[in-house]
Formats: structure tokens, C-alpha cells, sequence
């Protein structure tokens, strides 16, 4: 089915390309339809199929029922590799001892007849065998008994993880068991058990996060590979999978939480005050020298020096102060003043830039509007030019690129600077590698500003021959800017970051189609379907295959992106303008 | 509450009838109060704490016996994980290995237990602790022995 997509696709890019040899965008071999999108979201609704399928693949393999399977999953945090390595490390037994999961081949307890009544442990009580009830460990104990132990240990949030209460057992209680005994007394507390269990999917699973978006918009995301990547969820929301806030590449996302950090708080603030006042002996203000000697009144009337900050008298000369020497910590104080005020003013060389860039950004998503505005009305205008894809391309090309951009000086700032990597590099080293990296980020600079200029071009009331010639330029520069944006990802991961041997650093990918946005996870089954349905299916799922030519009736596929993109390119032809809605591949695809 | 209170009195009657079984342990209700017990315990045989007798308080939760109770040495002790002013006793079956299978019997059990098996890796008497861990095994012998002698035996004459 993979095979089949996939080679349509060649032949539509090859049938594009010979209409149109500029359109190269479209024939990026990087972009591998086969492989599929590797972002799903998770709803409340999917939620469970997700887990399912992790679930599915512990039990066949194992042969477990689903509560073990559970078990087993939540111990070692949903990571069915490490599951299959532990296995194949340290054998079966060791496996399920670890994590809690005692299997009874078959109950030999349960064949005899029991005697009528057995006493339980911890209430002390004779009771008839029809109210005590033995867990897969081999311990029993009176259903009472268990009911107020399960209460208990809900109650101190740890429904994930009950134990028998037997001294050393560590095994953990059957899920069933508990649902049964508990919502028998108290059913608020039972559904609140099985949320936990659930959410556990997301809450202990290092591959799936909750969309950080506010107001939160109840999603979860599941990467498939690879964890320092940027993912947009179903609503629209963008961020960096690893650290959460907004998605910064290429900066690192400590670089990042630095950045933001030092942006926020008034450090520099305090910075400039550190290097241009200094605090009268009196009353603590800080007192700023605007010329003169270095005999300072502060307005309290205490007079100080200047130069030590300790107080003195009146009595002074342009070079003396009466009964004042401090001449010996001059040089030190001055250089520390020095280093301060070189350090506010790299800061804000880097700020300013990154601040020009994300506000030329801000300005040019208002841009939207007016290029849908300009394209109706060429589309309006009889000619021969049809296909305005260019435009609109370019335009999603100049939004990724003036991101990467902005994003790249507070990389710069912390990659050329004194906090991270100070060690890490010789003087020499770091010149060299800035000039490498400055050059690349002019380059790119120049071409994006360039793009932005064209894209701004009231181009719908030229003629056709200069429409012509914008376009050109346009896609020209689109790919230009596409390959030194790659470049300068290149360059950061290999060059710069990949060299390094102390500090660890990793970024998202760059992504020429743009942030990948997560698709609906397919849920092929209802939560309650019956075991036949959902044996067959679970292969395809975990392979992440939503390309596979379903039919459209299945699922929720209006989101999925196989349809949507099948029917976002039956459009283009009629010449229909972009969707915001649809992914951005998509859209270049047009 | 009723769960913990029939619980307590089936112990109750489990010590009174095997009051012999056990002569190291004598347990005792407080008259008044089901949920405050005492316990006279025996220091274990070629310990420091030999011939010693060392008095308990429990405190029983009202969770019982899903929580565990709180135990404490009421007669001084020099042993590494026992506090020496207010008694408190480091155990972890008293923290969160607790069962609600064990008994207040067991838990006095489990207490003589830890007097002849000190764990100076986690000492809530770091004198007594330092002094196991640096080897010095006559210095806190003497020690707990001293003061065994001083709080925990009869006074002669």
C-alpha cells in the first residue's frame, strides 16, 4: 500500500517537473512519503487505542492478560523496548518480578474446594470464602479488608501502583479486582482510578507529552522517533516537544530557557545599574555620576568616592579628596565596570536583532490578509497566469525562515559567549567558528530580507511580464533560503554544537516543510469493541501509517492526513487559494 | 474507626491468651484507651542491651491497620537508629514497607530484631552511628551498655 502512494508521488513531482523546472521545491528528496507523519495526537477519545497498542504488543508477545500487560508498561514507563530488552537481558521471571506482575499459571488454591471459612489476616475475622478474595500473588484477605486498603492507597495518588498487603509482596493488585471492590462503595473513587490508569499512558511515558497550549486543549502528543523535535497539535498549537515552551530551534532548549530567562528579568537592568551608579554609604540609593570629579554627594548630602564608594568629607581637590586614599583598587573596580558594560552591550547587540527579527515576523503574519487580498485579484484579471502557488509559498518559505533566523542570535549569544561553553573552546577556536557561523547567518539575513521585500511587492497591479519576473525571484529565493537555513542547521549540529565534549545540546531538526504538524491517531477500534476486532490491526498502527489507502468512511478521516492532502491537491488545480487549516506540506505541495 | 477498633480488640485477645508464648514481649493496653498500648520489651541475649528492659509507647492510627502505628522508646537507648532524646525509632515497617498484616506483637518483635541488628547506614543517633561505621565496635558497646545499665535495669540498692 506504502509502494503504491509512494510511487504516485514520484510521478506527480516528475509530471510537475517537467511543466515546471523552477517549481524544485516540490522535488526535495529529503521528503519520503512512505515514511509517514511520526506525530499522532492523542484525545480523550484515542487515548485508550493508543495505549492499546502498546498494550497488544506486550500481550502477544508475552502472552499476558491486559492487566499485566498494564502493569508491566507502567513499570517500565510505556517503553516496550526497554520491556523486550529486559526480556531478553535478564529472562521472564526477573521481568515480572521487577515490575510487580505475579502470573498464576492456574490457580491451585481454586480447585480444591476451599473450606468454608477462612480468616483474614489483618481484620482477624472468620468469614465465609464467598468474601475474601485471593489476589494472582497467592494472598488473600477478606473483600472489606481490601476495599479499605485500595481507598487508602487511591487516596494517596498511588492508584498506579498498588501492592498486596501482605509483608514482602511486592506484587501489584489485578486492576479488575480493585474496579470491582471499590466502586462497590465508592464508584467516584473507581472512575478516578481508571483515569489514572489511563492518563498514565501520557503522564509516565517519556514519548507522549500534553500539548502545552493554554487553555489547555485536553491533547496529548506521541512522537514516534525522536524526542528533540517541534510538533504542532491539532490546535494549531506549536511547540518544542523536549522542553515544552514555544518552539525555538536552533537554539538549544537550555539556550532557550536561558534566553527567555534573561530577557524577562530585569538582569540587565540591574546590570546597567552595576555599571553606572554606585550606592551611597548613607542611605543605599544608587547614585549615578553624571561629570565632574570623584567626589559624589548623593542627594541625602553624605559626599562618598566615586571611585571606592566608601564615605568622605567635603574637603577635596580634582584629584584629592582630604583623608581619603584608595588609589591601589582603582584598576581592579574599573575593570570590572569595564567587563560589565562589554557584556550589557553584546547582549544587546544579540537582543536587539532577535527582537527586529521577531517583530518583522510579527508584521509579516498580518501579511496573510493581503496576499489573499492580491491573489483574488489577479485571479480576478483574465491572463494567462493561472497558478499562484508561488506566492503563497513563498510567503509560508519567509515565515520559517525569518523564524529560524530570529532564533539564531540568542543561539549565537550563548554559543559565543562566556556562560556555556567557556572551556570548550580556545579563543582562536570560537573566532573561527563565529566567523563560520556569521557568515552563514548573514547570508541568510540578506536573502530573507530580500524575499520579504518581493513577497511585499504590490504585485497585482503590475503587468504580466514583471508578475513573471517577481515570481521568478520569489521562487529563486525561496529555495535560497531554504538551503541556508538547512545549512545553518548543519553547521550548528555538526560544527558547532556536535564538537563540543562537555556541554549536551541538542536541537529540533530543521524542517523545510515547516513544523510537522501531529495527526489524529486512527482509532480503528470503539473502547469497547470486541477482542476479534482489534487483533488484526495493530501492526499497521504502530508502523504510523495513516497513508494506507483507506476508505474514507473509516475513522475521523477528515483529519488525517491522507485524505486531506489528496484533497488539498485536487484543488490546486482548480487553482483554489490555501488553506491556514491544512499542514504546511500541504500547502507547499500546492 | 470500627474497622481499627475490632481489629485492636482481636489483638487484645490474642495477647492475653498467649501471654507465655512470647516471654521477651508484654504487651499492655491502656485501660481507657484502646488506641495507646504499651510494651515492656527484654534486650536480646550477647547484645549491649542484655538484661536491660526497655519500655514502649504505641499510638495507634485510626487507619489501622492500613497505617502503621507510632512506636517510640520511652526508656533511653543508645542504638543508631533510635533518637536518643525522644525515642523515635527508625524502622522501615514502621514507614513504607508497613503490611497491614503485621500485629502490634510482630512490630515489638521486629523491634528486638533491629536492638541486635543496628543499620548505622541510616542513624537518627549519629554518635552511635559514627561510632559503628568508623569500626569502633568496643566504644559503642560500652556505651550502649552504660546506658542500658543506667536507664534500663532495676536499680540495686
Amino acid at each position: 500500500m506504502e509502494d503504491g502512494v509512494g510511487s504516485e508521488e514520484d510521478y506527480y513531482d516528475s509530471d510537475r517537473e517537467s511543466l515546471d523546472g523552477l517549481e524544485n521545491e516540490e522535488s526535495d528528496p529529503q521528503w519520503v512519503p512512505a515514511k509517514g507523519p511520526s506525530c499522532k495526537v492523542i484525545t480523550k477519545e484515542s487515548l485508550l487505542a493508543a495505549q492499546r497498542e502498546d498494550l497488544r504488543r506486550v500481550m502477544d508477545l508475552l502472552s499476558l492478560r491486559e492487566h499485566h500487560a498494564r502493569t508491566l508498561l507502567i513499570h517500565y514507563r510505556w517503553d516496550v523496548e526497554k520491556v523486550f530488552a529486559v526480556l531478553v537481558e535478564k529472562g521472564k521471571a526477573r521481568l515480572f518480578a521487577e515490575a510487580g506482575v505475579s502470573v498464576v499459571e492456574n490457580h491451585d488454591a481454586d480447585s480444591p474446594v476451599l473450606s468454608s471459612t477462612e480468616t483474614c489476616d489483618i481484620c482477624m475475622e472468620d468469614l465465609p470464602s464467598s468474601e475474601v478474595t485471593k489476589m494472582d500473588c497467592g494472598h488473600c484477605f477478606c473483600n472489606s479488608c481490601w476495599t479499605e486498603h485500595f481507598i487508602v492507597k487511591i487516596n494517596e495518588g498511588q492508584s498506579k501502583r498498588i501492592r498486596c498487603m501482605a509483608y514482602k509482596c511486592f506484587a501489584i493488585c489485578d486492576e479488575g479486582i480493585i474496579r470491582t471492590l471499590v466502586s462497590k462503595r465508592h464508584p467516584d473513587l473507581a472512575e478516578k482510578f481508571d483515569r489514572f490508569l489511563l492518563e498514565s499512558y501520557i503522564e509516565d511515558n517519556k514519548m507522549v507529552k500534553w500539548c502545552p497550549s493554554t487553555p489547555h486543549c485536553g491533547s496529548a502528543i506521541r512522537v514516534e522517533n525522536d524526542e528533540f523535535c517541534e510538533v504542532e497539535c491539532s490546535c494549531g498549537f506549536q511547540f518544542c516537544f523536549s522542553c515544552l515552551s514555544e518552539a525555538h530551534s536552533p537554539c538549544s532548549c537550555l539556550m532557550w530557557e536561558l534566553w527567555i530567562k534573561k530577557c524577562r528579568d530585569e538582569s540587565e537592568t540591574v546590570n546597567w545599574i552595576t555599571v553606572h551608579t554606585k550606592p551611597c554609604p548613607k542611605c543605599h540609593k544608587p547614585v549615578e555620576k553624571n561629570g565632574g570629579c570623584n567626589l559624589v554627594s548623593c542627594i541625602c548630602g553624605q559626599a562618598f568616592c566615586w571611585l571606592c564608594g566608601g564615605a568622605t568629607g567635603r574637603d577635596h581637590t580634582w584629584s584629592h579628596i582630604t583623608g581619603h586614599s584608595c588609589g591601589r583598587y582603582k584598576e581592579d573596580r574599573e575593570k570590572k565596570a569595564e567587563r560589565a558594560k562589554r557584556d550589557l552591550y553584546r547582549y544587546m547587540h544579540y537582543h536587539n536583532r532577535y527582537k527586529a527579527h521577531t517583530d518583522s515576523f510579527e508584521q509579516e503574519s498580518r501579511l496573510r490578509e493581503t496576499i489573499r487580498e492580491k491573489v483574488s485579484n489577479l485571479e480576478e484579471r483574465d491572463s494567462r497566469l493561472r497558478d499562484f502557488s508561488w506566492v503563497t509559498n513563498g510567503l509560508y518559505r519567509l515565515f520559517r525562515s525569518r523564524r529560524a533566523l530570529s532564533y539564531s542570535y540568542p543561539f549565537a549569544f550563548y554559543m559565543f559567549g562566556d556562560d556555556l561553553f567557556k572551556d570548550e573552546m580556545t579563543n582562536e577556536e570560537r573566532e573561527l567558528k563565529q566567523h563560520l557561523f556569521e557568515d552563514q547567518q548573514q547570508q541568510l539575513e540578506a536573502n530573507v530580507e530580500k524575499l520579504s521585500k518581493f513577497i511585499e511587492e504590490p504585485f497585482d497591479q503590475y503587468d504580466e511580464d514583471k508578475i513573471m519576473e517577481i515570481r521568478m525571484q520569489v521562487i529563486n529565493l525561496c529555495v535560497i533560503t531554504d538551503t541556508l537555513c538547512k545549512k545553518m542547521y548543519e553547521c550548528i549540529e555538526n560544527d558547532l554544537l556536535g564538537s563540543l565534549q562537555f556541554g549536551i545540546h541538542n536541537i529540533a531538526p530543521y524542517q523545510s516543510k515547516g513544523i510537522e504538524r501531529a495527526t489524529e491517531l486512527t482509532v480503528f477500534w470503539s473502547a469497547t469493541a470486541n477482542d476479534t476486532g482489534k487483533f488484526h490491526k495493530p501492526d499497521e498502527q504502530t508502523g504510523g501509517t495513516t497513508e494506507s489507502d483507506r476508505p474514507s468512511g473509516s475513522g475521523s478521516s477528515d483529519d488525517n492526513g491522507c485524505s486531506s492532502r489528496k484533497r488539498a491537491r485536487e484543488g490546486s488545480f482548480g487553482g483554489s487559494l490555501f488553506d491556514l487549516n491544512l499542514p504546511a506540506d500541504v500547502i507547499d505541495r500546492n | 474507626m470500627q474497622a481499627s477498633r475490632a481489629r485492636l480488640f482481636k489483638e487484645y485477645k490474642e495477647v492475653q491468651r498467649e501471654k507465655a508464648a512470647d516471654p521477651d514481649i508484654q504487651l499492655v493496653c491502656d485501660d481507657s484507651n484502646i488506641f495507646k498500648w504499651t510494651a515492656l520489651i527484654k534486650g536480646p541475649s550477647e547484645t549491649p542491651y542484655e538484661g536491660g528492659v526497655f519500655q514502649l509507647a504505641f499510638s495507634v492510627p485510626e487507619q489501622y491497620p492500613l497505617q502503621p502505628p507510632q512506636v517510640r522508646f520511652l526508656t533511653k537507648i543508645f542504638h543508631p537508629n533510635v533518637h536518643f532524646k525522644t525515642g523515635e525509632i527508625c524502622l522501615d515497617i514502621l514507614k513504607n514497607a508497613w503490611s497491614p498484616a503485621w500485629t502490634l506483637q510482630s512490630v515489638c518483635r521486629a523491634i528486638i530484631a533491629l536492638m541486635g541488628h543496628p543499620e548505622p547506614d541510616s542513624p537518627l543517633n549519629c554518635d552511635s552511628g559514627n561510632l559503628l561505621r568508623s569500626g569502633d565496635i568496643r566504644g559503642f558497646q560500652s556505651m550502649a551498655r552504660m546506658y542500658t545499665r543506667l536507664a534500663a535495669m532495676p536499680k540495686k540498692g
